[in-house]
């Protein structure tokens, strides 16, 4: 890693480092919190990548990692307790786990990007939003104050904040919850990273709002073409916007592929059960199906392949032995389950397909 | 779905009603001044709501973040003190009752709230907190069989009656949940207000709670009005469905009418701004996206509420309020330019 500064430079610009790399990837990532009573083991070796003008969403239930592998993207992991402990991330091919603190700042604050999923409550209320929009261009650009509120105006526009001249002195708490989410977009893309990872970005608003904000992120990815990393719980969601999707349950994908392959042809009994789970508002549902039982004690993985427990086709051997992700017949198609042939022969006889 | 006749909506056939809400309407005072409190507005909470709740349905209100279903049943239940309204439950006026009346109405009217941490004791263990409810209303259960009812109790709602000790942050949020429902249930009521209360939850345990309180219903008889932001989670448990815009019900019928044959504009954006669980559904195509936000409670517009927002909107939108009538629609519905099935 002799050249570290100067691959830096290229990827400050813009320029791929190494050709033919993915945009982003992750690898085998491990975090955990070592906390007084106990070891809490958030991320167990989630795999990735994303490439430009792609859509990649990872979705799982609450505590199944989806923030605190994002954050270790991001190298913003609350540390101690939490560490690191195993895998590596890749911005085109370089990695960023092992790079110099100073270089690697760099690169996460201006090519990778993050709205949090505490959004609605990370702006700073005692400050105007263009004060706040405008931060962004004095700090990585050292713009005047008069060049950062220019700047923050003009990208109000961009995410469609109305009367964004008015606006832009106006605090946090004249805006509405949409609104709001907007600024946290404006101040994400004010570097026009390329990659941008969105947590939950919509699951604080309503429905029509969300429709709002997912169309404005469509659009700008369109634009710009930024790869997007979404997550999300939303099963609906992901059908709508991603081109993959990542399956997370305790720390791990279970499942990874095209999007219309996993929802149509699902290859993991946890995704079946996430689907038979959910509820329609567009076709009326005899009774819901779901998985028994609760998510794991992170402290406390169950043995062999995670999802055991509740597992309606568990055998022996998946109480000992971790199914590790293996390569079914689609594209990019890959499942962590000792039974694949047979759970998905199953479902499909039983004819319970979306 | 054109196909489908009206009444195939509701399998099952309507009770009698039990609950009869008129006109209820809740404004809350804005003031300004500490010492010296004027009142500079009101906020139109929930502004002249009509329905009815029949023996052993469940109504459904639904609608965005301050639309008012809070208040609807908080009023009903005189948590909040009513502006006007009547609310008639069993032949009696629920805001003209003496208190002693009204704590009997408490208790035959459960209701289970959205976040199951805080309504539950941190304190108390599991089975104090069912047992709870007896302390308030000794006559419902004699002190020596309440221990047994609480085992019974919890067995019904799908916890562990060995758990009967332990405390609430010993549980999961569904089974925090459940065990709201078990303290509901203890006082035998015969209708339970929801207040959100599976939209805490992970979708996995969220069906488990839905499946739950709809065995409830099937086994007790009980009525429910439910409430919640998810149109999917409220198509799949209710059989008759309030829609609420600012304050006001814009359009009630069974769940066919109401989902298959919407009548309302705002109820069409809100159905084509959910997400299709089909990737190919190509729902985006073909949806309304509403401009802008919804506006002031405080301050809402004239005429129909929803116009300000509506894309059908004429100048007679913004004269009388639209009744919620029929309009040569199947169901009742607050506007001037329903949409009709084709
Ligand atoms: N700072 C921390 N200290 C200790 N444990 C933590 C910390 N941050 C996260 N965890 C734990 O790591 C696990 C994974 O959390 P994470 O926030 O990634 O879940 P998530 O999938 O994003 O869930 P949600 O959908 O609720 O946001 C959880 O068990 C959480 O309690
Ligand atoms: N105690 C109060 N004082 C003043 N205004 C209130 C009070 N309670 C509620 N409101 C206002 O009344 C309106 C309706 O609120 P309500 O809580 O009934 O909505 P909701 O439909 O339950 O929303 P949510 O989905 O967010 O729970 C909102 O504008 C709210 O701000
Ligand atoms: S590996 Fe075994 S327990 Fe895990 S999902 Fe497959 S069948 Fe179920
Ligand atoms: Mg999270
Ligand atoms: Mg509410």
């Amino acid at each position: 890693m002799t050249q570290v500064p100067l691959q830096t430079r290229d990827l400050v610009a813009g320029k791929p480092a190494v050709p033919g790399a993915p945009l982003l990837s992750v690898e085998n990532i491990h975090v955990e919190f070592r906390l007084d009573f106990g070891t809490v083991k958030a991320v167990n070796g989630l795999t990735y990548h994303v490439n430009e003008r792609e859509t990649v969403a990872i979705l799982g239930e609450s505590g199944s990692g989806k923030s605190v592998s994002a954050q270790a993207v991001m190298g913003i992991i609350d540390s101690p307790p939490g560490f690191v402990t195993d895998g590596s991330v890749k911005f085109r091919g370089v990695e960023l786990l092992t790079m110099a603190e100073k270089e690697r700042r760099q690169v996460r604050g201006e090519r990778i990007a993050m709205i949090f999923q505490d959004a609605l409550t990370a702006l700073n209320p005692v400050f105007t939003v263009g004060w706040q929009i405008g931060e962004m261009f004095r700090e990585h650009h050292g713009s005047t104050k008069k060049e950062g509120l220019d700047a923050a105006v003009e990208l109000m526009d961009r995410v469609k904040i109305p009367l964004a001249r008015d606006r832009v002195n106006s605090y946090p708490h004249e805006f509405s919850g949409g609104m709001r989410q907007r600024v946290m977009i404006a101040m994400a893309l004010a570097l026009d990273p390329d990659v941008l990872i969105a947590d939950e970005p919509t699951t604080a608003l309503d429905v029509t709002v969300q429709a709002q904000i997912m169309q404005l992120l469509s659009d700008l990815q369109e634009e710009t073409g930024m790869g997007l990393i979404l997550i999300t719980h939303d099963l609906g969601v992901v059908a709508e916007v991603a081109d993959r999707v990542v399956v997370m349950y305790a720390g791990d994908s279970v499942e990874k592929g095209e999007i219309s392959d996993v929802y149509h042809n699902p290859a993991h009994p946890y995704t079946m059960g996430l689907m038979d789970s959910m509820p329609r508002h567009d076709v009326q549902k005899d009774r819901l199906n779901p998985i028994k039982g609760s998510p794991p004690d992170l402290m406390a993985i169950p043995a062999g392949c995670a999802f055991n427990p509740r597992c309606p086709y568990a055998q022996d051997i998946c109480r000992v032995e971790k199914p590790h992700l293996h390569e079914l017949g689609e594209a990019g198609r890959v499942s962590a389950c000792h039974f694949v042939e047979e759970v998905r022969d199953a479902r499909n006889r039983s004819g319970s397909r979306l | 779905m054109l196909e489908t006749a009206p009444e195939a909506g509701s399998d099952k056939k309507l009770g009698e009603p039990i609950l009869t809400v008129n006109n209820l309407v809740k404004h809350y005072p804005i003031t300004q001044g500490i010492l010296f409190k004027r009142q500079i507005g009101t906020v139109k909470a929930s502004d002249d709501v009509s329905f009815e709740l029949h023996r052993g349905e469940t109504l459904g209100l639904v609608g965005e973040s301050g639309c008012g279903k809070t208040t609807t049943a908080r009023t009903i239940l005189r948590l909040e003190t009513p502006t006007s309204g009547s609310v008639i439950f069993r032949g009696k006026d629920i805001f003209k009752m003496s208190q002693k009346e009204l704590r009997e109405v408490r208790r035959e009217i459960q209701v289970i709230f959205q976040d199951p941490y805080a309504s539950l004791n941190p304190r108390m263990t599991v089975g104090d907190i069912v047992a709870e409810a007896w302390r308030i209303h000794p006559e419902v259960l004699a002190k020596e069989k309440q221990q047994a009812r609480t085992l019974e109790l919890l067995e019904m709602v799908g916890l562990n009656p060995d758990h009967i000790n332990r405390y609430p942050h010993q549980f999961s949020g569904g089974q925090r949940q459940r065990i709201g429902i078990a303290r509901a249930l203890a006082l035998n009521p015969s209708v339970i207000v929801a207040d959100e209360p599976v939209s805490a939850l992970d979708v996995s345990v969220q069906a488990q709670v839905v499946n739950l309180l709809e065995d409830l219903q099937a086994e007790l008889g009980l009525s429910y009005i439910f409430i919640a932001h998810d149109l999917s989670v409220i198509r799949h448990i209710c059989d008759r469905v309030a829609v609420m815009y600012l304050g006001k019900i814009v359009e009630i019928g069974d769940e066919i009418q109401v989902y298959e044959h919407t009548a309302h504009p705002y109820t069409k954006a809100l159905l084509s701004a959910v997400p299709a669980l089909d990737p190919n559904a190509k729902q985006v195509e073909h949806r309304i996206l509403l401009e802008g936000d919804v506006p002031s409670p405080a301050d809402p517009p004239s005429g129909c509420r929803f116009r300000t927002r509506c894309w059908k909107a004429q100048e007679i939108c913004a004269g009388e309020i639209p009744e919620l009538i029929l309009r040569d629609t199947d169901h009742p519905v607050a506007c001037y330019f329903p949409e009709r099935p084709a």
